[in-house]
């Protein structure tokens, strides 16, 4: 056993241990007991993904864990990145959430001892190498992280409406899963991946492709791809901020896992057009996601609507990768599934940052609603630094960490507008554009989280009276913060990793590690991130001090004009709903806004009004279209079927008897 | 005692089973459908006893003992106490007359043949041939629960099913281990006990055993 599966071990035995611990441990030592032995568990990911990324690999089964199967563990380059991704996540999550549940924020027994088994299960999703392992591993994880989304149901009844939508999602989520695995193992006999992995060529084109399709919709559902991405939005900002960090940081990420281990590996490439619909899937993913995120008022439903953007950008990279593959363009093929990875490195990196910012903000304001914020720079500012780096990646501006990963992406899309091919030449174009508008949309988005949420005065009681979070939680978010910037400034100290990612499952490995340098380099194309990054921060420090010297004489505080209709007040500043609301016009025809206006007149004349009220909400066009009637016919299915159950025993009976008489007479006829 | 002797009483014990569990579908009285269900209780250890002998496992006589203590003798006499509390003797309106049941009866036990073929063919064996009479009680014992209303019409057809499925494990495999064995025979016992208490407790709310009476409890 080499040093992946020692530390595979290790973290196992930490979360064994953190169970027993969290449960008996009282209520002052219980968050701490969890957090540090979670932490432990993302310290022995970060040691085996790290292992595992500088060329090692790891095999083993062990036939006594699970009953029947099995455990098969395989560990590769790619498999090392999405784990090193989890163990860094978990690790600094883990000691956030120690500080966040000081002060009466105690998530509870349950919640803390689910926490460290949806760690391991998070470390040990990408390990399996048989169905079944996976399979077990993939529920460990998605039963957990429900008990953790469960934590304060007690406190709103949203929690529990999200838990079921969750509930619900995940398992059938899981269902196609299970069939997308459970298929080919069948076909293979055998149901390691190494056996699926060589007996997939001979598999029938029909059945492959089916294959994909289910699990491009499974592992879609888990990356909060449009339209499976229901759960996302309400997931994720009920769920305590700490495991939503986790949850869109680290298991989202896992999808995006699933679609290249099946679709690139066990299914070795495919045909185009499964790409092109994982391309199309993506792209849409990534404009609805973060349209959505731009004109919603909820601070971390914008981050969780943004997560489902992200997660569609790099399955739009992930679907590249494969176009190019089929067309033979291994080197494009390399670079397109490097920035796809290097996106859910970055990804990762700066969501947990802005999970962890705003649950800051939540923790000490109690709001969330971004009209209600604003006026925290002076009274949180390392929140609002950290917040502000965290967007600055969201945003994909040069200087934030999403910036490479996207450049790195639209490089490989211009690049292959060379290829030969109709459908490359519209698809790839339309591709380009989608990834523009998602950064351009992104930038107003975070624009509004940052301006409405932290800056200006506050505009309600719950945040005037913020106050900075312990220092637990500040340090861990500037690591984070300091990750990010790393990220953003020098993305070569991945080359060599992503380098051995890419080609554990695809060709162009090799090209990776030229491509993503000390300066990154697509064919021609160069960027340094650090020469753009010091030239921005540069330039901008240039024009302030420009500024401050032309202001000329110092400012004089004289009182402001008001119309003589009294003093400005918080209520008349700009807020997250009047930013958006250009945006919502131009997108008026997509997002369907309902809004209503209520005007009441005064009794004598219908010309004096008393009260104007303006409501307005942006429901999910998509999740009202597509679910709703799905909901709707399952509910009258639900009601229909009351009918057959009358409480009669002998009714009960009949069923029971008539079936098995029924399967009977099938069986002799087929005999 | 030779090989074609043991054949003709394991044969004889068979037919009999059948004939107890076809004739228990035909009685409306109460206290016949008992006496027949001891008789098919008797017939079981019988066959275990024929099986024992044939295939000379000498352990299965304690079997054949056990299982003819209990089905012909413990069970029956329980449900005997339990009917004399209940009053009543007679299945009056059962939910399919008896013309009906012995024609269905028929069906089940054809049905029994037809699946059983399979198994049957497998071995040569007399046991093995006679298999399917063990599914037909199953059957008859399944459709006595959905067509009688009496509980302890219920309990007659439980015990049915259940002596199918150990004539069953008999026929197939010389029976199951002996721990298993036991272990079912516990359980019977603590239905018909759960069943009794069942009854007693419904004449004294209704009057009556009625089946039909408890529809409270559904959704």
């Amino acid at each position: 056993m080499n040093v992946i599966g020692s530390a595979l071990a290790v973290a196992a035995g930490c979360a064994g241990a953190a169970i027993p611990a969290a449960v008996v441990s009282p209520s002052w030592l219980r968050a701490k007991a969890a957090g540090t032995l979670t932490a432990a568990v993302g310290v022995c990911g970060i040691v085996s993904g790290a292992a595992a990324l500088s060329g090692r690999t790891f095999t083993a089964r062990l036939p006594d864990v699970l009953p029947l199967a099995g455990v098969y563990l395989g560990v590769d380059a790619l498999s090392g990145l999405f784990i090193a991704i989890a163990g860094a996540v978990i690790a600094i999550v883990a000691l956030y959430g120690i500080g966040y549940a000081q002060n009466g924020h105690d998530p509870g027994r349950a919640s803390s001892a689910a926490l460290p088994v949806f760690a391991a299960a998070l470390l040990l999703v990408p390990a399996a190498a048989s169905v079944s392992t996976f399979l077990f591993f993939w529920e460990l994880m998605a039963v957990s992280s429900l008990l953790l989304i469960l934590a304060e149901h007690k406190k709103r009844d949203s929690v529990r409406e999200a838990g079921l939508w969750y509930a619900v999602m995940t398992q059938l989520g899981f269902v196609l899963i299970l069939l997308a695995l459970a298929w080919p193992a069948a076909t293979a006999h055998g149901e390691t991946f190494t056996a699926i992995r060589a007996a997939a060529p001979a598999m029938s084109p029909l059945m492959r492709g089916a294959v994909f399709v289910l699990a491009l919709a499974g592992f879609g559902s888990k990356s909060g791809i449009v339209p499976l991405h229901a759960w996302l939005p309400r997931a994720h900002p009920e769920a305590p901020s700490p495991v939503s960090a986790l949850m869109s940081a680290v298991m989202v990420n896992l999808g995006s896992y699933g679609v290249i281990r099946v679709g690139m590996d066990l299914l070795s490439g495919g045909s185009r057009w499964w790409w092109l619909t994982a391309m199309a899937a993506g792209a849409v993913s990534a404009v609805y996601g973060i349209l959505q995120a731009s004109v919603t008022g909820d601070l971390k439903q914008l981050l969780a609507y943004s997560t489902t953007e992200n997660m569609g950008l790099v399955l739009l990279g992930i679907g590249t990768a494969g176009l190019f593959r089929t067309s033979h363009q291994s080197v494009l093929a390399g670079i397109a599934l490097a920035a796809a990875l290097l996106h859910v490195v970055t990804h990762s990196a700066f969501k947990a940052l802005l999970f962890c910012s705003a649950g800051s903000v939540l923790r000490a304001t109690g709001v969330r609603d971004l009209d209600a914020l604003g006026g925290l720079r002076a009274a949180m500012p390392v929140t609002t630094a950290v917040f502000a780096i965290g967007a600055l990646g969201a945003a994909a501006l040069p200087g934030g960490a999403g910036f490479v990963s996207e450049w790195l992406l639209l490089q490989s899309l211009i690049h292959g507008l060379a290829m030969p091919g109709i459908v490359v030449s519209v698809v790839l174009p339309i591709a380009v554009a989608a990834v523009a508008l998602s950064a351009g949309l992104a930038v107003a988005a975070f624009v509004k989280a940052l301006g409405t949420g932290f800056l200006a005065r506050p505009r309600s009681d719950g945040a005037a009276r913020a106050a900075e979070s312990p220092a637990a939680m500040t340090w861990t978010m500037a690591v984070l913060a300091a990750a990010c910037t790393v990220l953003a400034v020098a993305p070569g100290l991945l080359g060599s990793a992503l380098a051995r990612a890419v080609g554990a499952v695809s060709p162009g490995g090799a090209a990776v590690s030229d491509a993503v340098g000390r300066r990154l380099a697509v064919l021609g194309s160069t960027l340094s991130p650090l020469v753009v990054v010091a030239g921005t921060v540069g330039g901008a420090m240039v024009v302030a001090a420009v500024l401050r010297l032309a202001a000329g004489p110092r400012r004089r505080a004289v009182p402001l004009w008001d119309c003589g209709a009294g003093p400005p007040s918080a209520r008349m500043q700009y807020t997250a709903t009047s930013f958006a609301e250009p945006l919502q016009r131009v997108f008026d025809d997509v997002l369907a806004p309902e809004s209503d206006v209520d005007v009441t007149p005064a009794v004598e004349s219908e010309y004096l009004v008393q009260t104007v009220s303006y409501h307005r909400a942006v429901p999910d066009r998509i999740e009202h279209r597509l679910y709703a009637p799905v909901i709707a016919a399952a509910r009258w299915a639900g009601q229909a079927a009351r009918a057959l159950a009358n409480g009669s025993v002998h009714r009960y009976l009949g069923y029971a008897f008539s079936s098995l008489v029924v399967l009977l007479v099938a069986l002799a006829a087929i005999k | 005692m030779n090989g074609s002797a043991d054949t003709q009483i394991l044969d004889f014990a068979c037919g009999l089973f059948l004939l107890a569990a076809v004739g228990a579908l035909w009685r409306r009285e109460l206290s016949a459908v008992i006496g027949l269900l001891a008789v098919q209780g008797a017939a079981l250890a019988v066959i275990a006893a024929a099986l024992g002998a044939d295939e000379h496992h000498p352990e299965l006589y304690a079997v054949a003992a056990g299982v003819g203590l209990l089905r012909a003798g413990v069970l029956p006499g329980l449900a005997r106490r339990a009917l004399a509390a209940s009053g009543e003797d007679r299945e009056s309106q059962p939910l399919v007359n008896v013309a009906s049941s012995l024609l269905a009866a028929a069906a089940l036990v054809l049905l029994a043949y037809a699946v059983a073929q399979p198994l049957a063919r497998l071995d040569a064996s007399p046991g093995a041939r006679a298999l399917p009479v063990g599914l037909a009680s199953v059957l008859i014992g399944l459709f006595m629960l959905v067509a009688r209303r009496k509980a302890l019409s219920q309990v007659a057809g439980f015990l049915l099913l259940d002596n199918g499925i150990t004539a069953v494990a008999f026929l197939a495999a010389a029976g199951v281990p002996l721990l298993v064995e036991i272990g079912v025979s516990f359980d019977l016992l603590l239905v018909v006990l759960v069943l009794r208490v069942l009854t007693v407790r419904m004449q004294s709310a209704f009057g009556a055993t009625d089946l039909d009476d408890l529809r409270e409890l559904h959704d």
